[in-house]
């Protein structure tokens, strides 16, 4: 007779917490992606994402949610761009490394959505998650970058900021000493479902997508519910030539890169 | 110096003055607890007693409660669609700031009072749909001039209802209790 | 970051601050720091909480592509694409995310201001909008109109349309439209050739989305070049829209540019032979296909073309069999390999190559792009030729009046073309810039148009499909500033002047211009909506964010004529001397001409370098370590007319015999995040010109210098384990 312990259910260490495929993925597809740093913008137009200015990016404090990393092979005339350019942010881990070691729990999961969260009124910034993430996706708040003096105009003896009119509402303005990072564009994930809710349906396949994937000019990246078959990101992350990013520090990671050629 | 400091701190007088600033700081606190529960100062004393009392449904006035996440604040000339009609509009004291704000086209600036951080995410769609009043949080309005927080709104409180509404159903508490329904 | 503070008086400050904030913040009514102003009169289709969406056009690029502006209680949130428009199909690129850092840019021209050319402050001295008003039309009726001159923006708009009208009914000159894209990309040359060979002027449309080899000879069509959204989505069709075809492309360039990276195979010549490989493919491919080489072919020596160019043999052997075999090649001729002495020959030969494989008008090939819907005929911007001959005159004393829109030439132009001093021998010098950009400053009166986001307009589509576009605009927030359409003050002006002027203009305002401009749409309907009268058709061109056919257009164009004519490139690639460079300079992909005051386009790495708020000299490793140059050594660019200073990246896909910077960067004014930073490349150029007019900008020699300095390029990149560096040590 073969014994089955279920180790979720008995809370093991190193359980494997959830089924594989979780609730929201998404597929980038590097044959596709030129580089253009559109998604990285659209990004940070949606997430109210700072700027940190030459000297702190130099340090690199850059506060990216998402990236475009590129990686040279070979020498000249033959180098090249090994596998393509490779947008890189958090892999929403169903396992996730950074989750167990924050020590006010201020980096949960979400059960409901399956995503990492970053609680921003938790975190006292002791930056333990964003060194064990292998991804290196989190950045942390050096400064309170938006309130800058030297951002604003004085006005009637008053400092305002005009570029603060941009900010998104439904995404929190993070201060200083906060860690942060991708949230899967969250806030459209909640508006597409409570739209969906007050019509009373399902969240359609392709009904909303995160800024990154809405700007993609080479429509790279694609988002939606990698637990539905049927869904566009299932069906291209399964094509056959799908990679998931150090799989085998079983963080189980959300994100399906396509390979070139 | 800081075992001197202990060493003050347990003689008799030491113990006093400890006492003391502890109680002053706690008292302190707590009158700033008290402060932050007060109504704020309005650019008028709307009365809500009498505007309910005259069976006006709160959703004519904030509209968007049933739209999306903020309830809305009425336009002025919403305000003057009745009060032109009403004789008393041009001799009250009270009503006087939103006489001369309409003829100046200029709006009030209200003190929003029952208010999440910006760090929550509230919306207050979902909560209407789901068959909650606006008293059930807001307080009875036909017993108030000026809005005033009926309980403090914090978490803790948030998270009772949460829980209270879904008590049996598992996926619910799940998408109710998620830190990520509110904070991201 | 540059106040020195203690730890001892940094602990004192924070227990302070500490103390204060629970103070002011914790308690009392006061904590309650948001205050709420309802709208007196909300403004149709506006609801509390939720955001309004109007479609629109982005401003930030001549291509026209449609976007849609989510805004909240007023404010404009987050820049979408439209999904309706043929251009973009719902996409964006970076600048147009980035838009909104324009329009909120803490630094912009907030007043009507005489200016006074007080460079490099931005004058205090507020004039009143009927002030302004009185000075535009003195200034057009009381010059005599030959001695006028209009300088505007590279994108055909309902601007340009409107000062032709106006250069029309006085008889002055036509305005000129410029931008440092439209040199980059050396536009004349490419019309100039579709003219030549095609037999009609015109930007030529390349179908790479239904291509199955692509060469691209410089063509960064997936960075700024002529219509990059719908370039980049023609490329992914071309490789992954078709069951077991993916699309195979080639790229040579001198140094591997962000598009170059894409290809499957980067080929790296030497500048100035572009057009020669090209020929030499052609010879190949027509000996490959069994078919006597056309005369255009004819007269070309491979082995030559081998020995010049720095390709070898096997190389082009193999690109010509891949592009004999293939069934839809196609190839493209851009900025780098036009902007040469012999660019327009170069943009001959690489379009007589499309003619050989006679893809002309074929899916996957080239046809003229479509006319907007309310063009006339195709109408380029100005070439450099053009800008250095209204230089000379300005210089001589001919232009009076100058007015300036849309375009910074003291800062796009090269120096040497000394557009500084014929701004200073022009008496009157009007600005309607939107930001305290470098010509704005040296102006005698700024008089500020609204940002893009605020403005009413269309913007006619050149290219980028094959279907003919009209894109609108509409404002999406009121306007922010004391700012006036620059079209109304035309209009005001006229009307003040009388005569001509006035029956030139007869509007009552902006909008009623551009009314009178897409009237002629009405009656079509082949367009992507129909409306019985102009006021519905307006609101319609407004809610779907401009006009368009509903389907793509398709041309006979004729390959006989282009294979017919000999072609001789002559090659330009000239011999280097010791320590001397072809010099690249190329558009920043992502910060554009004019992206250098957006914050986030700055702090957006360049897509092959990760540097971030800077300018770099891209140079070959091996060249850096001959020269004994390290990363972040900071160099002297030397031409015979100028020089540059900008750190080193040692960049290892670059022709060792080549140095290359972008443009972008270098402002002197241009707003806080602009100015003082960076070089401009530019200032190196030499005004010479190819047979077209345009720049031949591309492969300049240049001696490059040692200046001992060091200045650390941010980069996003690690900087470990590249070239052998360690942590960056502090010196």
């Amino acid at each position: 007779m073969q014994m089955t312990v279920d180790l979720n259910r008995v809370g093991a260490k190193g359980a494997i917490a959830e089924a594989a495929e979780g609730k929201w993925g998404m597929s980038i597809d590097r044959d596709l992606c030129t580089g253009c740093q559109a998604c990285v913008a659209a990004c940070a137009m949606e997430n109210n994402i700072s700027f940190v200015g030459e000297e702190d990016a130099g340090y690199g404090r850059t506060q990216h949610w998402i990236r475009i990393e590129r990686f040279w092979e070979g020498a000249y005339p033959n180098v090249k761009i090994a596998g393509g350019y490779q947008p890189m942010m958090c892999q929403q881990c169903g396992h996730a490394p950074c989750e167990p070691v924050c020590p006010v729990f201020a980096t949960p999961h979400s059960d409901a959505e399956q995503l990492n969260l970053q609680v921003y009124n938790r975190c006292i910034g002791t930056r333990y998650c964003a060194n064990n993430c292998p991804y290196q996706a989190r950045s942390f708040n050096w400064r309170d970058y938006h309130t800058m003096p030297e951002r604003g105009n004085m006005v009637n003896g008053k400092l305002v900021f005009p570029l603060h009119n941009q900010f998104n509402p439904d995404v929190t303005v993070r201060r200083r000493g906060v860690m942060e990072k991708c949230t899967f564009c969250i806030q459209r994930i909640h508006k597409a479902q409570d739209k969906a809710k007050s019509e009373g349906r399902e969240v359609m396949d392709g009904e909303f997508a995160p800024a990154c994937a809405q700007a993609c000019p080479a429509d790279a990246i694609t988002f939606g519910r990698i637990d539905h078959k049927d869904s566009l990101v299932s069906q291209r992350s399964n094509e056959g030539r799908g990679v998931k990013h150090l799989e085998d520090l079983n963080t189980l990671p959300r994100v399906t890169y396509l390979k070139e050629g | 110096m800081i075992r001197k400091f202990f060493k003050w701190a347990f003689s008799p007088m030491g113990r006093i003055a400890v006492a003391i600033a502890i109680l002053s700081l706690f008292s302190l606190a707590a009158y700033g607890l008290y402060q932050t529960q007060q109504a704020p100062e309005q650019p008028i004393q709307f009365t809500h007693k009498l505007h309910v009392g005259l069976g006006i449904q709160c959703l004519y006035c904030h509209p968007g409660a049933l739209r999306g996440p903020s309830p809305g604040l009425p336009t002025i000339s919403k305000c003057w669609g009745c009060h032109q009609q009403i004789a008393k509009t041009q001799t009250s004291a009270l009503l006087k700031p939103m006489v001369e704000a309409m003829d100046k086209g200029v709006g009030f600036t209200w003190v929003p009072v029952a208010q999440v951080p910006d760090f929550v995410h509230f919306t207050h769609r979902p909560h209407v749909a789901a068959g909650l009043n606006c008293e059930n949080c807001h307080g009875d309005m036909t017993q108030v001039t000026i809005a005033v927080n009926p309980q403090v709104m914090n978490m803790g409180w948030c998270l009772s209802c949460h829980k209270e509404r879904a008590a049996g159903d598992k996926e619910k508490l799940t998408k109710l209790t998620d830190c990520g329904t509110c904070h991201y | 970051m540059s106040e020195k503070i203690t730890r001892r008086n940094f602990l004192k400050l924070t227990t302070a601050g500490a103390a204060t904030a629970a103070i002011m913040t914790g308690c009392g009514p006061a904590s309650r720091y948001v205050t709420r102003e309802p709208y007196v009169k909300m403004p149709e289709y506006t609801y509390n909480g939720l955001s309004t969406y109007y479609a629109t056009t982005c401003r930030e690029c001549a291509a026209g592509c449609g976007i849609i502006v989510r805004t909240m209680q007023g404010r404009a949130i987050k820049v979408e694409g439209n999904p309706q428009n043929p251009i973009n199909l719902g996409k964006t690129c970076a600048r147009g995310q980035a838009t909104l850092h324009g329009l909120y840019n803490p630094d912009r021209v907030e007043n009507p201001v005489r200016q006074g050319r007080s460079a490099p402050q931005l004058s205090t001295a507020q004039v009143s909008w009927d002030e302004a008003i009185q000075t535009v039309s003195d200034a057009l009726s009381k010059t005599n109109a030959s001695e006028v001159a209009f300088l505007m923006g590279t994108a055909p708009d309902h601007l340009f349309d409107l000062v032709s009208d106006l250069t029309d009914a006085i008889g002055a000159p036509a305005p000129l439209r410029f931008s440092a894209l439209s040199m980059f990309e050396a536009r004349a040359t490419l019309s100039k050739a579709a003219e030549d060979l095609l037999g009609q002027a015109g930007l030529p449309f390349f179908d790479i989305s239904n291509a199955d080899v692509v060469v691209s000879f410089g063509a960064n069509f997936l960075e700024t070049w002529l219509s990059p959204v719908a370039y980049t989505r023609g490329y992914a069709k071309m490789r992954r829209s078709r069951p077991r075809t993916r699309g195979y492309m080639v790229h040579f360039e001198t140094q591997m540019s962000q598009t170059a990276a894409k290809a499957d195979e980067w080929i790296p010549l030497l500048p100035g032979t572009e057009g020669l490989v090209a020929l030499a493919l052609g010879k190949l491919v027509a000996q490959l296909r069994g078919i006597s080489a056309p005369r255009a072919f004819a007269s070309v020596n491979v082995q030559q073309v081998v020995e010049t160019s720095g390709v070898s043999m096997e190389q082009l052997t193999r690109v010509a069999e891949l592009i004999a075999e293939s069934h839809a090649p196609i190839a493209i001729p851009g900025g780098q390999a036009l902007g040469q002495s012999n660019g327009l020959a170069a943009a001959e030969a690489i379009l007589a190559l499309n003619a050989l494989v006679d893809n002309f008008g074929q899916p996957g090939g080239v046809s003229l792009s479509p006319l907007a819907p309310n063009a006339g005929a195709y109408h380029r911007p100005a070439n450099a030729q053009e800008m250095s001959d209204l230089i000379a005159k300005m210089k001589s004393g001919k232009i009076k009046v100058l007015f300036i829109h849309g375009v910074n030439p003291l800062f796009e132009l090269p120096q040497s073309f000394g557009f500084a001093e014929a701004l200073h021998a022009t008496p009157t010098v009007i600005s309607f810039a939107t930001f305290p950009d470098e010509t704005a400053l040296t102006s005698d009166y700024i008089f500020p148009d609204h940002h893009g986001l605020e403005s009413w307009g269309y913007q006619r589509s050149q290219t980028g499909v094959m279907q003919s576009v009209l894109s609108g605009s509409q404002p999406v927030v009121a306007p922010n500033y004391n700012t006036r359409a620059t079209a109304d003050v035309f209009i005001e002006a006229a009307r003040l002047a009388g005569g001509k002027l006035a029956q030139a203009l007869p509007f009552a305002d902006e909008v009623e211009f551009i009314q009178s401009k897409i009237e002629n749409l009405i009656a079509r309907t082949d367009g992507s909506f129909i409306a019985p009268e102009i006021n519905a058709f307006s609101a319609y061109f407004q809610q779907h964010g401009g006009w368009w056919a509903s389907s793509a257009e398709s041309d006979s164009l004729s390959a006989a004529n282009a294979l017919g004519k000999s072609l001789n490139v002559s090659s330009a690639a000239a011999s280097i001397g010791e320590n001397e460079f072809f010099f690249l300079p190329f558009v920043s992909p992502t910060l554009g001409e004019a992206g250098a005051n957006k914050p986030w386009l700055q702090e957006l790495p360049d897509p092959t370098t990760t540097v971030m708020w800077n300018t770099w000299v891209a140079m070959n490793p091996e060249t850096a370590r001959e020269l004994g140059i390290e990363n972040d050594d900071v160099v002297r660019i030397v031409s015979e007319v100028g020089s540059v200073e900008a750190s080193v990246y040692k960049y290892p896909a670059i022709h060792p015999n080549a140095v290359a910077m972008p443009f972008g960067q270098g402002h002197t004014a241009y707003g806080r995040f602009a100015a003082g930073r960076g070089a401009n490349p530019t200032d190196v150029l030499a005004p010479s010109f190819n047979e077209a007019g345009d720049l031949a900008f591309a492969g300049m020699k240049v001696r490059i210098e040692k200046t001992g300095k060091q200045q650390p390029l941010s980069r996003l990149e690690s900087r470990i384990g590249v070239y052998g560096e360690g942590m960056y040590e502090e010196k």
